[in-house]
Parts: C-alpha cells; structure tokens; sequence
C-alpha cells in the first residue's frame, strides 16, 4: 500500500515536471473538443453533404495527424467551412449526396487534393508562392472569416434551417437575422442566449478563463433539459447534436477509383486543384498568423507538408481533409495555452466523447453551439490587429480588399484579390525610387530595373536640359538589373553623366583591412562582393 | 478600480444588447402571430377559385369538382379555420405576389418582395390561373404548371439534377432564378402556406401521392417534335415583333401603363428570370418553347406552330437578362452593363424602334 502510494507520487511528480501545466491542457483540450464536435457535424452534413462521421474523424485523425507532423505550437487542424463548401459543391453534380457513390468520391476528392498538395511540398517554389500572402490580407480575411461564422450561426442560434446553397452570403445573413426575428425558435433563442451570456461572464473571472466555453454549454444544456422537461421536446422542438453511438473508434475507407467512375473523376480534378490550394492557403495563412502573435515562427514548408501528408492518409479513415482553422486557432490562442499537448489531446478527447459519452452528448443544444460560435467570430474581430493596417494607405486598402472580398466573393478568391494588390503595390513602390536633384547630382534611392528605369530617365533628362554634366549618386541603390547597367554604361559613353557611389570604396577599404588581420579568415561573402565591385566598376 | 468599473459596464452593455435582441424578437413573433389569426381578404380571383372549390373549415373536405366531374362523393380530411386562413394567403401570394392588391403589401403577403428581384414578377405568369389552368369546359390542361398535381409528384426525383426535391425546395428554385431572387428560409410562412394552398388544390382535384400528372411542369417541345428545320435566332426576332411585342414591348422588357399597373411582364432585362432559370433556351431547350405554345399569344393559345414557339423562345434568351447567382461576378456584370447599355443602342439604332408592330395578314386586326 505505501508502496503504490510512493509510486504514486513519484509518477505524479515525474508527469508534472515533464509537461508543467498538463491539467490546463487537458481543459484546453476539452474545450477545442467540444467547440470542434458541432462544426465537425455541421460542415460534413449541411455543406459537404456527407454523414457525421466524415467531419468527426477529420476532427479525430485530422487534428492528432496535424499534431504531431506540424512543429507549431497553435497549429489546430481539421474540418474547415470553406473545403466542405467547395466538396459540396464539387460533388453536386456527379452524384446524389449521402449516397454510397457520393461518399467514394468525396474520399478520391481529398485524397487527390492531398497528393496536389503533396506536390506542392515536393517543388519548392511552387510552396514559396504560397508565402506571398501577407498581413494586411490574412488578417482581412480573419475578419471577413469572423464576421461571415456569426452570419452563419445565427440561423442554428434560432433553430431555424441553414441556408445551404450558393448565394450572396450577406444578404443570406441580413435575411437569416430576419428571420430569426420573425420565425425563429424562441427557445432556441433563449439558450443561445444563456451560453453566450454565460461564456462572457465566466471569461472575466480570471481563474476561470479557460473554463468559460465549458461553463457556456454547461449553463446551455441545463436549460435545455429544464425546458424539455417541462414542456416536451414536442414543444420546444430543440435540436441537438443526436445520437453519434454509431460512430466507432476507426472506420477504415476506400475512395471510389474504379472503371466506371473514371469520368466523374476527372471532372472533379478541377475541384481537387480548388480544394487542395484553398486548405494550403488557409493553413500558411493561419499558422504564418498565429505564430508570429505568438512570437514564434514555423517554416511553411512543414506545415504544407503535415496538411498534404495528412489529406493522403484520411481518406482512408473515411475523414474529410484537414486544413487550419482560423477560428479554433484563434481560439487557442484566446485561451493561452500553446502546446501541441493541448491540440492533440482536443483529438484524444474527442474520440473518447464520441465512443464513450455519446448518449452524453447527445443532448447539447445545437443553440448553445451556435452561441459559442458567434463569441469566436466576435472575438476574431479584433480592433488591436486591424488598427496598424488602417495607418498605411496601401496596407488599409489591401486590407479592405481582402476582408469585402470574403464577404463578397470567397475565401479563394479573397486570397487571390488580396495578394495580387498587394503584390502590386510592393512593385508599385519598387517602380518609383525616391529620387532628388541637388545642383547637378542626381540621387537615386531605390532600385535600378526595367520598371524604375523610365522615371529615373525622366528626371536625368530633366537635370541634363538645366546643365552640361550630371553626376548621378547610387550610394543608397540596393540593386541595379542588366537593363539598368546598359542604360548606364550607354550614359558614360555619352560623356555626360559621372557617377558617385561612396559606399563602395569604403567597403572596399573595409574588406581589404579584415583580409589582412585574418589572412585565412576571407569568407565567400567577401570575395563575392569584392568580384561585384570589380564588375560594377569594369561594367561602368 | 477602474478595470472593474470597464468590465461591469462591458457586461450590461453586453445584456442590455441580448435583452433587447430577445425583445425584439419576441415583438416581431407576436406580430407574425396576429397575422396569422388575421381575416385574410381574398383577391377576387381567389375568392371566385376558392369557393368554386368549396374550401371552409369543418370535420370534413368533399370536393365539389370532383363530384361534378365524375359523381364520386370522395371525402378527405377537413381543414381547421388555421389551415382555411394559409390555404387563401397561399392562393393570394400565386395571384398577387408583389402585394397589388393588398392595403399592406408586406404583412399580407409575407414579405415575398423580400425575396423577389424586380417589380414585375408573380408566380401566376407561369402558373396561369393561380396554379390551375383548365379550358371552359372544365379540363385541366396538359403541362400547365398545376401546382396541386406539383405537391402530389414532388416525392418524384427532380429529372434535371437527380435530387429528390421536396416541394418546399422546389419553391426556392423559383424564387432564385425565376423571379430572379432569393430563397426565404424554408420554415418561413410565405413557404408554408404556398405548399398549403397546392396541397388543397391537389385534394380539390382529386390528385393522390405516387401518381403521374400530364398537368404538372410544361409540355415540352424539344427540337425533334419540329420538322427539323433548326431553330433560327432572325426568324424568332422577325416573329416577336410581329406577334410578341405588343404586348411585352419592343424589347420585351416587359410594359408598365401610366399609373404603373403591369400590362405584360418582362421576359428579358433586369425583371425577367435569370440565366439559371429552366425557361432560359440555352440552359433547357424545351421548356420556354412549350410555355409558349401552349399559353401564348392570350386569347389564342395553341396556334402557334412548334419551330415558331421555338424560335421565338431562341431569339428571347439572346437577349440580355441577369445572371444566376452561381454563375459568379464577371458575368454578372457583363449583364448589367448589357441591361444598361443594349437598349439605349438600340432605341438608336431603330431595330427595336417598332412600338406599333404592323399586324400580321394572319391576325386579322
């Protein structure tokens, strides 16, 4: 007996010098499992038009895989609205949903757009082009995401059918408040209601922060039960997350690849390629996010290959595909706890929930849900983030572009408008060196290359028509292109143009005395600037 | 002290908001709710149907159509006064959709302008004679979009996506790309009393589950029931002109009179049906041609030759109109700005300067 016991201790100390703070992992856990349950269930039968099952063991096999292949600390994968959106979509046309063909090919679907991804991961630029994503427009789309989870909820916060179909999503939403207003389920309301209000007064207790998600479906549940009781769940009509008894611990699968189905999957390819960039996209976008407010950084490339490793594996697990997801990372982070402990032990809780407390479960109100959801949405909003982007002209209107483009148009091409301003305006601005004209010296600050070259000629030849020699100063050029060099060397030819460069001779000196002191000790560097110099100076 | 002071009012600004959302919510139910117990005034169309139908509350439903036509005394189950009140707002929201009727346009026919593109759609102008078309003798006619023999089929799989659609969804598809518009949730009432009145109408007429209705959808006229000739974009713009355009105006952007009462709809321009819609030839070839034939010119249905119904039904969906609501921004825009552009051009140009069609030697005016 004192033995067990001093085994006991020893076993405790051990774990709690190991992983300090493992208890508040496993809540944290907890929670992500809970908020993930609803989505997981949501997304595979309202959007990607596939059983439960799919998006719970995306939520199970997505997130442990995710876990452990990607190093990053906020990393939460699995089912994601917009790539059940684009299954659904997809699929529609080759086969009535929910049927055994459907199925098949949902399965070939993410297995294709894994190996897409995979492909990604192999050729290393095609993965870089994915890095061009950047702030302004991540977190525009974190914004447009937050804003289109509350528009979404609210017909599940008032017991009201989902509009399912394609359509201007705010018009959806203006008319799903509407209609909550006028035919909504009062009930459904009121524990929307209760776990909403009950999650914001839980969270200001600091103690009970990360327990404020529980205590909402807590309060939610309790109150659904009292009003089922008294009244019949004839009457109030709630829905709830069901019976999930029939989902087991593994169900292994098979996509559809077979003769007869060849056509139907080659016109799904295009859908493959959609959903396969849509997961990368989000998933650099999101962990590029999420890292760097955590002072941390991860190499895309790790994560591009985690998601495409996993999208291979799950459709053999019957799971839809994997991808980030902007707001259970959000929420991760909202919650303080960063490890991968926590994230794994979300999937780990899950399964034990589904297989074991199913009839448990079973009675949490899809409102209260919904309740949840609409605080995430409201807390990715965040004025803190949005603020330094509103300070810079170019960053305000790639941000605004990004976040209207969610509302307006979709994630994918949120991600496409965003970038493409903002990859304009970098080049933009690349285009127009700061260039001043002080008595006859011309200095350029900026870039030499085909694009700024038809400004820089403008102003020399403005200079030249006031006096006979120009002397052009490029001591702050970071870059001359051949094009540049030709123009250059074409102007000393011409016996108008002298050129300054003070930098140079300076480095040069700088070099030559840190050759000497260490005479074995000259680096690649230095001997490749010193060639460029020599270049420079023979080109000229 | 300060921080506590921030977090108190941050939580009452949060429930008076909540609180006053649940208000809301509860005054906008009571008054759905009074609607719904409501006396509903009938159109005069609907009134004239309804009683010649015999529809009033009680145990049970006799039909006295089917008594006249076949003598059978069939019985069904009776209607509460509930279910009397969404049968005629059903039959009202058919015959006038846009509320033209009514003394409050939105309370009386559930805010179906919400959900419309457009001032001149109504559901009537496919669904003639508020979803029950029959010739003077009494019979229902082949392919007139009968609504009651549409509730009876609706557990059929719908024939162009594969989907067993039932007839609430059916109603979205009219409400996205016919009217051009947007779907109202599926529990909404405008939904239900729709499907009430079709239901009544399916009882009315004697129409059971698992039959097969000629009345239900359109009789189609696909390219072989025509002598082949091919379907011809000049010869249908020659025949809109000559028969079509006096009433739907020369660019069958449909005629508004003076006090803006609708004469005749719009069939192309921004408050016809989209480009999704099945009577778009491009997207179903049959449909519009069959519609034509069998319910048009007014007043002289079934005279127009099959390959006339179909160039006609051609040369129409060349004509610029919205696009679907999936067929994304680009094209979208190109039908706005062709909406915008074409007709001033034309005016211009004089194609369609011709008002006043000359009337055709076969038309006797």
């Amino acid at each position: 007996m004192m033995k067990s016991a001093a085994l006991a201790g020893k076993y405790r100390a051990f774990v709690v010098e190991r992983w300090p703070g493992l208890s508040r992992n496993l809540v944290v856990g907890l929670t992500l499992a809970l908020v993930t349950l609803p989505q997981a269930v949501a997304f595979s039968v309202t959007l990607a038009g596939v059983p439960p099952h799919f998006g719970i063991y995306a939520a199970i096999w997505g997130v442990l895989f995710c876990s452990l292949l990607n190093p990053s600390r906020v990393f939460h994968g699995g089912p994601n609205t917009a790539m059940s959106t684009s299954i659904g979509v997809t699929l529609l046309p080759t086969a009535p949903p929910f049927g055994a063909e459907y199925m098949g090919l949902a399965l070939t679907l993410g297995l294709m757009a894994g190996l897409i991804q995979l492909m990604f991961y192999l050729v290393r630029p095609l993965g870089r082009m994915l890095d061009l994503i950047s702030e302004p427009v991540i977190n525009g789309m974190i914004c447009g995401i937050g804003l289109i989870l509350i528009f979404r909820s609210l017909t599940t916060f008032a017991g009201l059918p989902l509009n399912t179909e394609v359509e201007w999503p705010l018009w959806i939403a203006w008319q799903s408040f509407l209609a909550m207003l006028e035919i909504g389920n009062i009930y459904a309301i009121q524990i929307g209601l209760i776990t909403l209000l009950t999650c914001v007064v839980v969270q200001e207790f600091e103690p009970l922060r990360n327990w404020a998600i529980l205590f909402g479906i807590a309060a939610g549940t309790l109150y659904s039960q009292y009003l089922n009781a008294t009244l019949g769940l004839q009457n109030t009509l709630i829905e709830q997350i069901g019976n999930l008894s029939s989902v087991g611990f593994l169900l292994p699968s098979l996509p559809l690849f077979n003769q007869e189905s060849m056509p139907d999957v080659i016109s799904i390819l295009p859908g493959a390629l959609t959903l396969a960039l849509l997961g990368l996209f989000q998933t650099v976008a999101a962990m590029r996010r999420m890292s760097r407010k955590v002072g941390g950084f991860t190499d895309s490339r790790k994560a591009i290959f985690s998601d495409a490793v996993s999208n291979c594996l799950l459709p053999f697990l019957s799971s839809l595909p994997t991808c980030a997801s902007f707001n259970r990372m959000w929420l991760v982070n909202k919650l303080g706890i960063h490890s991968r402990i926590a994230i794994a032990s979300s999937a780990l809780w899950l399964l034990l929930l589904v297989v074991f407390l199913a009839k448990a479960i079973a009675v949490i109100p899809m409102p209260a849900m919904a309740g949840i959801i609409v605080l995430l949405g409201a807390n990715m909003i965040n004025w803190e983030d949005i603020k330094p982007h509103l300070q810079s002209r170019h960053e305000a209107t790639v941000f605004m572009a990004s976040f209207l483009s969610v509302l307006f148009l979709d994630l994918f091409e949120a991600v496409l408008v965003g970038s493409a301003l903002a990859i304009a305006y970098s080049k933009w601005q690349q285009a127009h060196p700061d260039i001043s004209l002080r008595g006859n010296v011309l200095k350029i600050r900026g870039n030499i290359y085909y694009g700024s070259l038809p400004v820089i000629e403008s102003m020399y030849h403005n200079a030249l028509a006031r006096t006979e020699e120009v002397v052009i100063d490029f001591s702050e050029c970071y870059y001359i292109d051949r094009e540049g060099i030709r123009w250059l060397a074409a102007l000393k030819a011409g016996q108008k143009a002298a050129f300054v460069d003070r930098r140079t001779g300076r480095d040069r000196r700088d070099v030559a005395v840190g050759a000497q002191q260490r005479p074995g000790d000259t680096s690649v560097l230095d001997t490749n600037r010193r060639r460029q110099d020599r270049r420079r100076r023979t080109d000229i | 002290m300060s921080t506590l002071a921030e977090r108190l009012i941050k939580l009452l600004l949060l429930a008076i908001a909540c609180g006053g959302l649940y208000l809301l919510a509860t005054y906008e139910h009571s008054q759905r709710e009074a609607i719904r117990h409501a006396e509903v005034s009938l159109t005069p169309a609907c009134t004239e149907k309804l009683a010649r139908y015999g529809l009033e509350s009680g145990e049970v439903y006799q039909s006295p159509y089917v008594l006249q036509r076949t003598g059978a005394k069939v019985t069904a189950r009776g209607y509460s006064d509930d279910d009397v009140r969404a049968i005629q707002r059903g039959c009202n929201i058919i015959d006038d959709t846009q509320g033209r009727l009514a003394s409050d346009p939105d309370r009386e026919r559930w805010n179906t302008r919400r959900f419309i593109r457009g001032s001149h759609t109504a559901c009537r102008h496919c669904h003639q004679s508020i979803g029950d078309k029959q010739d003077a003798a009494g019979n229902r006619l082949v392919g007139s979009l009968n609504l009651g023999a549409s509730w009876a089929m609706a557990d059929m799989y719908d024939r162009f996506t594969g989907l067993l659609l039932p007839f609430e969804l059916r109603q979205m598809q009219c409400y996205i790309n016919s009217s051009n518009g947007y779907k109202p949730n599926i529990a909404d009432d405008v939904i239900r009393d729709v499907t009430s009145y079709s239901r009544f109408l399916s009882a009315a007429l004697d129409m059971k589950i698992g039959n097969r209705y000629d009345e239900q959808g359109i009789d189609e006229i696909p390219a072989s029931a025509t002598p082949k000739q091919g379907d011809d974009y000049v010869r249908g713009e020659a025949l809109y002109k000559h028969k079509c355009a006096s009433c739907h105006g020369p660019q069958a952007f449909g005629v508004v009179d003076a006090e803006g009462h609708l004469v005749a709809p719009a069939i192309a321009g921004p408050n016809a049906w989209n480009m999704q819609s099945r009577n778009y030839f491009y997207y179903v070839s049959t449909i519009l041609p069959g519609f034509i034939c069998r319910n048009m010119p007014l007043g002289k249905e079934n005279t127009l030759p099959n390959q006339e119904c179909r160039d006609i039904a051609y040369y129409l969906s060349n004509l610029p109109r919205p696009a679907g609501d999936r067929q994304g921004p680009v094209v979208a825009l190109v039908q706005q700005i062709l909406m915008k552009v074409l007709p001033p051009l034309l005016r211009m140009s004089g194609s369609a300067r011709g008002d006043e069609p000359r009337p055709g030697p076969e038309q006797g005016r």
